[in-house]
């Protein structure tokens, strides 16, 4: 049975006995026969949205929804309600059902456990036919799940917290349109995290400006440098200068260095039109990579991630945006959803948080964000807040980028909590250095270098990273002088989204 | 200038014992290190001549570095790399690399710039070295 | 973590005094191996006293490393000489484990190889190949089977000459990364070593393997079956008690081995025997058991009778 799936893998210090949730999850109360279509209104627990004992299958898509009903509100009924507003259901009984296989579109509420630690809120599985979708389109996948349902007035707020996406359909998708080993391989770059930045300040320097910055931290020693979210085609800065000077500054870096370098060009804009436009302008020119933000909408990320895999080019995501329905716990998407839709979508890069940084962003929940855009397979792990089993059929792997408020005095801890297949963006790490762009950038690159010699080597880096640091400045002074800079910054706030489940070191299974 | 390709280019050049300890990192993974060696270390340039194949089944770092040793004495004034496979499923590609024998004197790169139509430029980066023949470039023969 | 830990460390750690010799014995942990080797091998007394010497001298030879009485680097290939299946691999691969505690040899691991692995058919062919094996041997023990091989001295051109050059260059430059264990029998090895003088006098440790007794035999062979839940009936041990003495004077008599293959052979004719009974009803006790005639069916005893 479910619940007992879910007991044996939780994790003690959730307060709801088992009891009450075996009590909560017995009954079927379906209604079946000539009864279940009378004209009137229904309780949606009766309509067949409320089926305990349904098991998934495999070619299911399974959504975990975190429901807070309104007071006084049955939890199962708010449940059986999203499932059927999600899916084939309306405020009223209708005949037309009776002209379609309707049992098996309805999606099915299949269990609901209350929250640990959370009082009112609720996490209810709910399965979904295959059928119900269009193959490779997050627009119709998002539209079914988030479509409508979340003004639902009986609940007070609900949040998408996990989707299970059945092989069948993973398979529909392209996926990451270069992916982590190809983009490793152009680049030549193995071995160590890639490292970049963003162009500062982000807005009003001129294209010739622009390109200096660019040019400085790429001959310092980054991989690459980044537009930012909001840099499109302005005033102070049409897109086509910035391609340019950007690319002038690139070549310049690659001769310097003898290394592959990009820069993110961003190619956001109003129409599809003029993003193919830029897009195809930054291929004439040669870069490697090219840019958009999520507000761009799921199709364009589509097209755009096709566009990528026909042309060669790495796409970068940055999710702008994304903090207006991921931050709250109670209400909205969680971002490892998004994660996962984006794995589908086929970017190649994807911000996923830092965890020492300036921007949200707890652990236990980031290493899941990670885990998704990188592993083939995730198994089901609560304490990092994932509720499935998932395979990815060989989709590429999403390269997470970090970013946001984090130096090389961290350079230990962001290896430790992101692993070695990831970007470093040191934005005011690099440009706000104190001896210039190029010494930022160089501080950044000899301290990652010499944290993977070390860690290869063996030694113990997590705890002995400040004197690992602290030696490889003797012979780099731009190190030197950016741990004494920065050496005390931190970003020590409560986290608004953590895992629900915690894991204690007294399982007694 | 100093090419910075590979993993360890920006730390002060790699000691043989510690060029060891990276390939036991390898071979502890099951990676297979390969010796890498070429005069052309154009930033494309993927393909540098092999050292024989790459090294399977070693348990030990010694094997490498007496590889290694005898490819410095036939190409030291060369690049040389050390790249290690990964053959595990999803993978299947390099791992770790990094040059662990540099030319005495790099001249870097030229860049040729090609103005075209508008603004735009074409550019071309070609090693100094280049300009003569392969197995002549860094003051050989 | 990896290269220094192991047979670097003696050097490098700070020189001591004073030394617990019980706990260093302990601490290494060749005290197991040593336990191991007397539980696994029946007899061989020479032998075992030969590796526990060895095994002292090097215990004695880290302290005085750390000690700061010496830094060489000690010589430790081996020749290893006596008839086939007198337990010369199997004492390979512990010589292998207690050098590895002992931080002699970083890794551990026995690359057993004969001639063919090591010498090519054609010209370049051979020093790759014995370089190939080299390198896999590194941090462990390279085992050469039947050395003698290497050295063809009726032909000028053999490509063994080739092999046994690196071989002799190796041992000499790298006796740090890996232990070369020269293996085969002793009047052979001996003409070998005469014409080969650079082995000679690279090897440390010679130590030969006598051919077991009669007793020995039969209780590697009991110890065999045990292992494997047979028995032999008291009729069968005395048939094998035979076999044993018949089988020795044949050629290609192979102590340990011979016996194993003998058994196999007596198991399936155990099995031919109890199948021939479509009818019966087995006990486990029957199913264990080795009868004299599953013994007596051998030709060793058919070649006896017609000899005599």
């Amino acid at each position: 049975m479910p619940q007992n799936d879910l007991m044996a893998r939780s994790i003690p210090t959730s307060r709801c006995t088992p009891q009450e949730e075996t009590s909560m999850n017995q009954h079927s109360m379906t209604v079946r026969g000539k009864d279940r279509y009378k004209s009137g209104v229904m309780e949606y627990k009766k309509m067949g949205y409320w089926e305990p004992d349904y098991e998934p299958k495999d070619t299911d898509i399974i959504a975990l929804f975190r429901v807070t009903p309104q007071d006084g509100v049955d939890p199962i009924e708010a449940s059986a309600a999203v499932a059927g507003e999600s899916s084939t259901a309306t405020w009223t009984v209708v005949w037309t059902d009776r002209l379609t296989a309707a049992e098996k579109y309805r999606a099915k509420c299949y269990r609901v456990d209350p929250v640990p630690n959370s009082p009112g809120q609720y996490f209810a599985y709910i399965a979904y036919d295959l059928d119900l979708f269009e193959n490779g389109s997050i627009a119709n996948l998002s539209a079914s799940i988030i479509g409508n349902v979340f003004g639902f007035k009986p609940l007070k707020a609900l949040r998408l917290e996990d989707m299970r996406l059945p092989v069948a359909y993973v398979k529909t998708f392209q996926g990451p349109a270069t992916g982590i080993v190809v983009e490793r391989e152009r680049m030549d770059k193995f071995g160590r995290p890639l490292l970049g930045a963003t162009v500062k300040p982000k807005l009003g320097l001129s294209g010739r400006n622009y390109g200096r910055v660019v040019y400085e931290a790429l001959k310092g020693g980054l991989d690459f440098t980044k537009d930012d979210e909001n840099i499109n085609s302005q005033p102070f800065m049409h897109w086509r200068e910035r391609f340019l000077y950007c690319m002038e500054a690139v070549n310049k870096a690659q001769a310097a260095s003898g290394e592959i370098k990009g820069t993110y060009l961003n190619v956001t804009a109003g129409t599809m039109e003029d993003m193919y436009e830029r897009a195809e302008f930054a291929k004439e020119l040669g870069s490697v990579i090219i840019m958009i933000d999520l507000v761009i909408g799921y199709t364009a990320i589509q097209s755009m991630a096709k566009w990528a895999r026909r042309n060669d080019m790495i796409l970068h995501l940055h999710r702008a945006g994304h903090s207006t329905y991921t931050r709250q716990r109670s209400h909205g998407v969680s971002f490892r959803v998004i994660a996962k839709w984006m794995r589908l979508a086929g970017v190649d890069h994807i911000h996923a948080g830092t965890v020492v940084g300036k921007l949200e962003g707890d652990p236990a929940t980031t290493r899941g964000y990670y885990d998704v855009c990188r592993e083939d397979f995730n198994p089901t792990r609560l304490e990092h807040g994932v509720f499935f089993d998932q395979h990815w059929a060989s989709l590429n792997r999403l390269m997470p980028v970090a970013s946001g408020g984090i130096h090389a005095g961290q350079m230990h801890q962001l290896l430790d909590h992101l692993g070695e297949d990831v970007i470093l963006q040191f934005g005011g790490g690099t440009i706000g250095h104190p001896m210039g762009i190029q010494a930022g950038a160089t501080a950044n690159r000899v301290a990652l270098e010499a944290m993977i010699l070390a860690r290869n080597e063996g030694r113990d880096y997590l705890h002995e990273g400040p004197e690992i640091l602290a030696k490889a400045a003797e012979t780099c002074t731009p190190l030197k002088s950016a741990l004494e800079v920065w050496k005390n910054v931190t970003f020590n706030y409560e986290s608004t989204d953590m895992p629900d489940y915690v894991p204690t070191p007294s399982v007694a299974m | 200038m100093r090419i910075t390709q590979g993993c360890f280019s920006f730390l002060p050049d790699l000691t043989d014992e510690q060029i060891s300890r990276q390939v036991q990192y390898c071979l502890e993974k099951g990676w297979a290190v390969n010796i890498e060696f070429t005069d052309d270390p154009h930033p494309r340039n993927n393909f540098w001549e092999m050292w024989g194949l790459p090294m399977f089944d070693l348990r030990d770092a010694a094997g490498v570095l007496m590889e290694l040793t005898e490819c410095r004495k036939v190409y030291g004034d060369r690049y040389i790399r050390l790249s290690a496979f990964d053959s595990s499923h999803g993978w299947e590609s390099v791992r770790l690399s990094f040059i662990v024998n540099r030319p005495k004197d790099e001249p870097g790169f030229r860049l040729d710039r090609h103005e075209v139509a508008g603004r735009n430029i074409r550019y071309t980066t070609t090693p100094y070295a280049a300009d003569r023949p392969e197995g002549r470039r860094y003051g050989g023969l | 973590m990896s290269m220094a830990a192991t047979a670097h460390d003696v050097s490098e750690a700070a020189p001591t005094d004073q030394v617990d010799l019980r706990r260093e014995f302990n601490e290494v942990g060749i005290g197991e191996v040593l336990d191991q080797l007397d539980r696994e091998l029946v007899g061989l007394k020479p032998v075992k006293t030969r590796i526990r010497e060895i095994a002292s001298l090097l215990l004695i030879e880290r302290i005085r490393k750390r000690m700061n009485l010496t830094s060489d680097v000690p010589t430790l290939h081996m020749s290893f000489t006596g008839n086939p299946g007198t337990g010369k691999t199997t004492v390979a691969l512990r010589i292998a484990s207690i050098l590895h505690k002992l931080g002699f040899v970083r890794r551990g691991q026995v690359v057993s190889v004969t001639r063919d692995e090591l010498v090519g058919q054609y010209i370049g062919h051979t020093a790759p190949k014995t370089k190939e094996i080299l390198k896999k041997a590194m941090g462990g023990v390279l085992f050469i089977d039947e050395a003698y091989y290497l050295h063809r001295p009726d032909n000028e051109r053999d490509y063994g000459q080739e092999a046994i050059e690196i071989l002799l260059q190796v041992m000499e430059s790298q006796r740090e990364d890996l232990v070369v264990i020269l293996a085969g029998y002793g009047d052979r090895m001996d003409k070998f070593f005469a014409s080969n003088p650079g082995f000679r006098s690279r090897i440390a440790h010679h130590i030969d393997f006598p051919d077991y007794t009669d007793d020995e035999l039969l209780a590697i062979a009991e110890r065999m079956l045990r292992d494997i839940n047979y028995k032999f009936s008291p009729d069968a041990r005395e048939a094998f008690i035979r076999y044993i003495g018949l089988r020795k004077v044949q050629p290609l008599f192979s102590n340990a081995r011979s016996i194993r293959n003998a058994l196999d052979r007596i198991r399936l004719r155990q099995a031919n025997r109890l199948v021939a009974d479509l009818d019966s009803v087995l006990t486990a006790d029957d199913i264990i058991s080795l009868e004299a005639s599953d013994v007596f069916a051998s030709r060793v005893f058919l070649k006896a009778s017609s000899g005599a």
